[in-house]
């Protein structure tokens, strides 16, 4: 067994990121078909995608020391979505891929203006949304504040608190993540 | 000295400026809007604050965004460059408010030289020499007739909010003057919201020269000579030099010294330009003042060797200049030619894209003041300089056949990108050009002399 490790950014990387996302749309659009193990394959790189029981990948044996976590970051299947397990698959050897960055389908919410995030409408009130609330369409989830004026920020679509990015009183810049929705449609 | 200086302004001027924070050792922080995220500036400077979306009037002009991001990274100061919010008393003032020093004059000083009949006034007084014409607003058509009595035509009316070519119209008959007063006091209001106009007389054709001079806070100020930016298009400049080969070194001495006790008058501290009008008696007059840095600093950096912008920076944290009067000598000769992304030959039509081929010339006294690179995408939300090419050469005609072998060797391209430099080079061969005698008329002149261009 090998693993593959790449550096960040390199072209390989963007590859196997590219795959990734052939392979996550696919997902998304097989939902509900019967179909249970599909390989997306480009190159060198190879993913094997069968259907089952939500359930972390488990690192193999002697992949790496650290016991539980693969040495560039999150396992596979944290990202791949519900219900899907990898099957090995990698250069020219068997191995697990790792990114360390996980796929992600959740809507983020981004500052519209730079200045100071708050998640209540006043200090020591109670916060407009905390994690796993549902949100519709227009509804404030937070404040960003710039030289005293307080701007409401929107959901601008239906979907639930998924994480929060920011800490309550942090400075934000335009487009700065402030948190994440879960879309609605799970 | 300050820690760290805010940049509130992109392009070229952003990097001139960052560049001049990374000698002092002066950390700097590039504020950009979405579309400005891979630029110079942000690649080059200490820190980038995203400020909002391409539209400047959400990013580069939102005084709240732009405050935000200054005060989110702790900055002590602010350099707003030119254009965008570099002549905003009101900007300038909630900049001191939030404990951020402002790079440029006090906001009343702002204020003050921004009105054009209270700095021709105040300058009136302070010795420098003004066109005929009224210091105090013209209220009415009576009155307009009696001075143009006095003073004689041709002669302009201009509003007194108004700049960059706008708000102004020509009268050279008495029968003109009473439409024309109208019709100027009704677009001052529409477009400055101020109604208030001046009358002067009006020259044909005259040089446009400007003195360059700086102050600083303790009572000192320099003048750095003049430029003539007589090469201009609709009142935008496209190429300038310094010195004016027209102005005698008793006239410039004169001049300048009348420029720095007229800024020291006001309370001016910072780097600043009087302009004026030279006509073809040798008489200069006084236009008005720019409380800012302007584009085409870098002509009278290379005749003075003085880099104006650290004297900026130097002088708003209350240092001293650096130099005095009697350090600062001309030498030689320096041009400019601004680059933009313009179809000289559609009427220069913006021509901005995806710059694929970009490389700037290098060689002696050969410098470019540039954001782009090979891949930089200008933008169609802000102005079309691509780049300013400037060069120094111990005499004028030595300088012009130095700056268009630097020309030939500037490679531009793109899909749908034109630049202004096949022009450049045309105007740098025309013989009236190199003779020096160009005034504000040349341009005009110069282009319906050409060869009618192919449709």
């Amino acid at each position: 067994m090998s693993e593959h490790h790449t550096p960040h950014n390199s072209p390989d990387r963007e590859m196997i990121e590219s795959v990734w996302a052939e392979a996550r749309d696919l997902v998304r659009r097989l939902e509900g078909s019967t179909v249970q193990r599909f390989a997306v394959a480009a190159g060198e790189y190879k993913i094997e995608i069968e259907r089952g029981a939500p359930a972390p990948v488990a690192p193999l044996p002697g992949a790496n020391d650290a016991a539980g976590a693969l040495p560039s970051g999150q396992p596979v299947a944290a990202g791949a979505g519900p219900g899907l397990t990898v099957g090995p698959g990698a250069r020219m050897a068997s191995g697990v891929f790792t990114l360390e960055q996980a796929v992600d389908t959740r809507i983020p919410v981004l500052a519209p203006l730079v200045g100071t995030f708050y998640s209540a409408a006043q200090p020591g009130a109670k916060s407009f949304v905390e994690v796993g609330d549902s949100v519709e369409a227009g509804q404030t989830v937070c404040i960003v504040e710039a030289m005293k004026m307080m701007n409401e920020v929107v959901a601008g679509e239906a979907g639930k608190v998924a994480e929060l990015a920011v800490a309550n009183g942090d400075w934000v810049e335009f487009e700065q993540v402030l948190m994440y929705l879960e879309p609605a449609e799970a | 000295m300050f820690e760290k200086v805010v940049i509130a302004n992109r392009g070229e001027i952003a990097l001139r400026v960052a560049r001049a924070c990374r000698e002092l050792g002066i950390k700097s922080v590039a504020l950009y809007s979405t579309c400005d995220a891979e630029s110079a500036v942000v690649k080059f400077a200490d820190e980038a604050v995203h400020v909002g979306p391409p539209h400047p009037g959400k990013s580069y002009l939102h005084i709240p965004n732009v405050i935000g991001a200054a005060l989110k990274t702790g900055a002590d100061a602010l350099h707003p460059g030119y254009g965008f919010l570099s002549e905003d008393p009101f900007f300038a003032e909630i900049c001191a408010n939030n404990g951020i020093t402002f790079i440029g004059p006090e906001p009343e000083v702002m204020e003050k030289v921004g009105d054009k009949a209270i700095a021709r006034d105040l300058m009136q007084k302070a010795g420098l020499p003004l066109l005929p014409g009224t210091i105090e607003p013209v209220g009415t058509v009576d009155e307009a007739h009696e001075i143009a009595s006095s003073i004689g035509y041709p002669l302009i009316i201009k509003a007194v909010a108004g700049g960059g070519g706008r708000g102004m119209n020509v009268v050279r008959r008495a029968e003109d003057l009473a439409r024309l007063y109208q019709t100027t006091r009704a677009t001052a209001q529409a477009v400055f919201k101020d109604s208030a106009v001046y009358i002067e007389r009006y020259l044909d054709a005259p040089r446009h020269t400007e003195i360059q001079l700086v102050c600083d806070r303790h009572g000192n100020g320099v003048y750095f000579f003049e430029r003539d930016c007589s090469v201009q298009r609709r009142h935008q400049k496209l190429i300038e030099e310094a010195p004016s080969i027209h102005l005698s070194d008793e006239q410039r001495r004169d001049i300048g010294e009348r420029a720095v006790k007229g800024a020291l008058s006001v309370g001016y501290t910072g780097a600043g330009t009087m302009e004026f009008l030279l006509d073809h008696n040798g008489n200069l007059s006084f236009m008005e003042m720019n409380a800012r840095i302007q584009v085409e600093h870098p002509v009278s950096e290379m005749i003075t060797s003085v880099d104006l912008i650290q004297e900026q920076i130097r002088v708003a944290a209350g240092e001293p200049l650096s130099v005095t009067q009697d350090d600062v000598k001309l030498r030689g000769h320096a041009i400019e030619c601004r680059v933009n992304a313009e179809d000289p030959d559609r009427d220069f039509a913006p021509a901005a894209g995806r710059l694929d081929v970009y490389v700037p010339p290098g060689g002696p006294w050969t410098r470019v003041d540039s954001h782009c690179y090979p891949g930089w995408s200008i933008a169609p939300f802000y102005d079309s300089l691509i780049a300013k090419l400037i060069v120094w050469a111990p005499t004028r005609p030595e300088a012009i056949e130095r700056i268009d072998r630097a020309l030939s060797e500037f490679q531009i391209e793109g899909r749908g990108v034109k630049t202004t430099i096949p022009f450049h080079r045309r105007v740098l061969a025309d013989a009236r050009f190199r003779s020096g005698d160009v005034s504000t008329d040349f341009v005009e002149q110069f282009m319906a002399g050409e060869p009618a261009k192919a449709a």
